[in-house]
């Protein structure tokens, strides 16, 4: 038995699959999938963890060890945002030979503070408290501070360690919070430095206090929509167009904008169509359009890593908006 | 399945994809769409004397220049204090980084010298100082009175360069210029260059006179005169000075205007309580009945085609604006108040582009200055108050005059609003000033 089959039929399943597979090849766009941040993860599996737990029957209990081996002291560290260090120049301001930058930190930072938690959370306690940092207050008051940082230093770390002792003593519920800001004198220019914050790794003991900022290797500066508005907000700045009649919203101009990865314009802006009542008044609204986007440039707030991105930018230059 | 059928699905298939495509290209399109107008920053430097002499002249046109874009709306002259650099020669491209610092987006530097025959040569260049190209260099001669006309045409030339519009700075306003007390007031027609300069009166005042019109060449003026009889639709020629009655009609004619093609005047005559439209030829003297209905139809005006008028009438209860054919027939109303039914609509008049119909709205105590296109959709008034009336349109079609009465023992004054209702200005006039009429552009007006 011989199955007719309709040439046209199959003509027609085989043209639809083609233009079909060809649209999917042709107008299929990479999905905007963000890098994923790695993070180093050890997959322990639940007998593992329970023979962890389970500790030794044969240990001696007068020596416990503990459930988990300790690496390291949880650290945190002082200012994983930091500014640029040039932390150099600071020492410069005294005669003193150049001392290591993280003890001047340390207690410069918590010399401030044991006023304001004994002062705040401690006076039911003890009575005794008060009168200690109220003796300590005027010692920074009369020297310079800096110059008294300095003195500290000389004599290195017993001298600002007691006072730390004294106040961890009566509150060690104080500790988690040290990470709180205070003013210190050592670091004026560091704080003064309007930079943009560089990070800095961090290993071993330290913890990275402002992890909620985000690393370096985030995904924003990969958010294509941040450098579209950033972008369409900077021409507009400079767009002012010469006509502004009851018509306005019917003109349009596109123009495409070739450019360089440092932002500014590779060439001068191609008109690539313009649309209106008028052609004339079209041509000037583009042109308007032109002068906008050589006028503001250059663009350096544009990512490079996406460069690729908008090497050509194409614009719609319009005055919908404008009654 | 057929080859038809399979052609056509093949084909909306394509079509669709097609169609996303073009989706897909305009989203991907950055769009920038200016919330609010801006005028665009000018620098305007003097123009460079040829002689010591020329000047006076050369910083005049400057004044002139920069007196019309400014009042234009649309562009910022920026004050000759804040320029870094001083132009000495127009042949030398400028120094455009100097003209940037101030922010200025384009540039006007000129020259004046008097030429060995007495007469003045002008010349100017547009630059662009964003992109340093000139946009646009002219050089004009003229007698040294005529000074002022040159400025104008220099300002329309660097109008339309900028915009791509038509300017309509070298043109005129003929008016009613009103003197005296209010109960014995003198009216004269006067005429005037459009910045309110070089006022000319053109009657004496003898006879009381009214809806001035100029003709499509800009050379004749018609205009409604009271005389000793009946008010009667007078033709005045501008440069002889000469006057004529047009028509012989037994009853009043008023509210005259010229066709676009200059040779007809359409007009009201009075028949009874009646008026109707008429249309007169100037050449042959024929006339011909618009409108036959027992209702005042008055204040006619013609498209800038010629095929249409836009009148109005009462025949509805109330003045309301209408449209018909220019040789007549049935006539449809446009003017339909959507916030006060009571409001009555009149003095309309077509704009030179075609696209909107001014008229004088009158509703809730108020006069107001409106648009609307010419099917009566997109009505928006320009301004209100106690009493505004008789708009006209510049030559471009981008501004209207109108007079203003505040009442009280003051007298009228004449106004200009652009068509966005933006940019209100009061226009300087000797003394009081109604009825104006905007006269085409002169440099580009044949005759």
């Amino acid at each position: 038995m011989k199955v007719k089959v309709d040439k046209t039929l199959v003509a027609s399943i085989a043209l639809h699959l083609l233009v079909i597979g060809w649209g999917l090849v042709t107008f299929s766009s990479r999905a905007f999938v963000a890098p994923e941040e790695s993070l180093p993860i050890d997959i322990i599996s639940s007998d593992q963890l329970a023979k962890m737990m389970a500790g030794q029957k044969t240990g001696d209990k007068n020596m416990p060890k503990p459930k988990v081996e300790k690496i390291a002291e949880a650290k945190p560290e002082e200012d994983a945002v930091g500014k640029v260090t040039e932390k150099k120049e600071l020492i410069k301001t005294n005669s003193t030979p150049e001392p290591p930058p993280k003890p001047v930190e340390k207690p410069v930072e918590k010399k401030p503070e044991p006023p304001k938690p004994v002062a705040e959370a401690k006076p039911k306690e003890e009575s005794k408290q008060e009168p200690k940092p109220q003796e300590k207050k005027p010692d920074p008051a009369k020297e310079d501070p800096i110059a008294e940082l300095q003195k500290k230093l000389e004599t290195k770390k017993p001298p600002p360690k007691p006072p730390e002792q004294k106040v961890a003593a009566v509150q060690p519920q104080q500790q988690p919070k040290p990470k709180e800001r205070s003013f210190d004198p050592s670091q004026i220019q560091r704080d003064l430095d309007k930079r943009a914050t560089t990070r800095h790794e961090l290993t071993g003991t330290a913890l990275n206090a402002s992890a909620a900022l985000g690393s370096t290797t985030g995904t924003a500066a990969n958010n294509v929509a941040t450098w579209r508005g950033a972008f369409q907000g900077a021409v507009k700045r400079c767009f002012t167009p010469t006509y502004n009649g009851q018509d306005a919203d019917q003109y349009e101009a596109d123009i495409d904008i070739p450019m360089k990865i440092d932002g500014s314009l590779a060439s001068e802006p191609v008109v690539v169509a313009v649309r209106g009542p008028s052609r004339s008044i079209a041509q000037a609204v583009a042109e308007s359009a032109k002068r906008a986007i050589v006028q503001c440039q250059v663009y350096s707030f544009m990512p490079k890593p996406q460069y690729e991105s908008w090497k050509l930018i194409p614009m719609t230059f319009g005055l919908k908006d404008m009654l | 399945m057929n080859r038809r059928r399979f052609m056509t699905v093949t084909g909306s298939a394509l079509a669709m994809l097609g169609g996303g495509r073009a989706f897909a290209q305009g989203q991907d399109r950055l769009r920038i769409d200016p919330t609010a107008f801006q005028p665009v920053p000018i620098a305007i430097t003097n123009f460079v004397p040829g002689s010591p002499s020329d000047g006076d002249v050369g910083n005049g046109v400057t004044q002139v220049i920069t007196n019309n874009l400014k009042r234009s709306g649309l562009f910022a002259p920026i004050d000759q204090a804040a320029f870094i650099e001083r132009i000495s020669n127009i042949d030398v491209a400028p120094q455009f980084q100097n003209w940037k610092t101030i922010n200025a987006q384009a540039l006007v530097t000129g020259r004046m010298t008097r030429q060995p025959d007495g007469r003045l040569k002008a010349e100017f260049r547009l630059w662009d100082v964003v992109s340093g190209q000139q946009l646009a260099g002219q050089q004009y001669f003229t007698s040294p009175e005529y000074w002022r006309r040159i400025a104008h045409i220099i300002s329309d030339q660097i109008y339309e360069r900028m915009t791509g519009e038509k300017g309509y700075f070298d043109s005129r306003v003929v008016f009613v210029d009103e003197t005296g007390p209010k109960e014995r007031r003198v009216k004269r027609l006067a005429m005037m260059d459009q910045d309110g300069a070089n006022v000319r009166y053109l009657t004496r005042g003898s006879d009381l006179v009214l809806t001035p019109r100029f003709s499509p060449n800009s050379q004749e003026i018609t205009y409604m005169e009271f005389g000793q009889g009946d008010p009667k639709v007078y033709l005045f020629n501008i440069e002889t000075g000469q006057r004529e009655i047009v028509g012989n009609f037994p009853g009043m004619t008023f509210a005259p205007r010229f066709s676009p093609d200059g040779q007809r005047v359409i007009m009201s005559l009075q028949q009874g309580g009646n008026s109707n439209l008429f249309a007169m030829d100037l050449r042959s003297r024929s006339t011909t009945r618009l409108t036959d209905t027992p209702a005042i139809d008055t204040s006619p005006s013609y498209s800038p085609d010629g095929t249409r008028i836009c009148f109005e009438s009462d025949r509805g209860g109330r003045s309301q604006i209408y449209v018909m054919a220019a040789g007549g027939g049935a006539a449809q109303r446009i003017s339909f108040s959507k916030d006060d039914t009571n409001a009555s609509y009149s003095t309309p008049v077509w704009s030179p582009r075609g696209d909107y119909i001014a008229f004088t709205r009158q509703g809730g105590g108020q006069f107001s200055i409106g648009i609307m296109k010419p099917d009566g959709s997109g009505e928006r008034l320009l301004t209100s108050g106690y009493h505004n009336e008789g708009p006209t349109f510049s030559p471009n079609g981008r501004v209207l005059m109108f007079f203003r009465d505040p009442g009280g023992s003051g007298g009228p004054s004449l106004f200009s609003v652009d068509i966005s209702g933006r940019n209100e200005l009061k226009v300087p006039t000797p003394g009081f000033a109604s009825d104006p009429a905007w006269s085409p552009l002169l440099s580009s007006t044949p005759g």
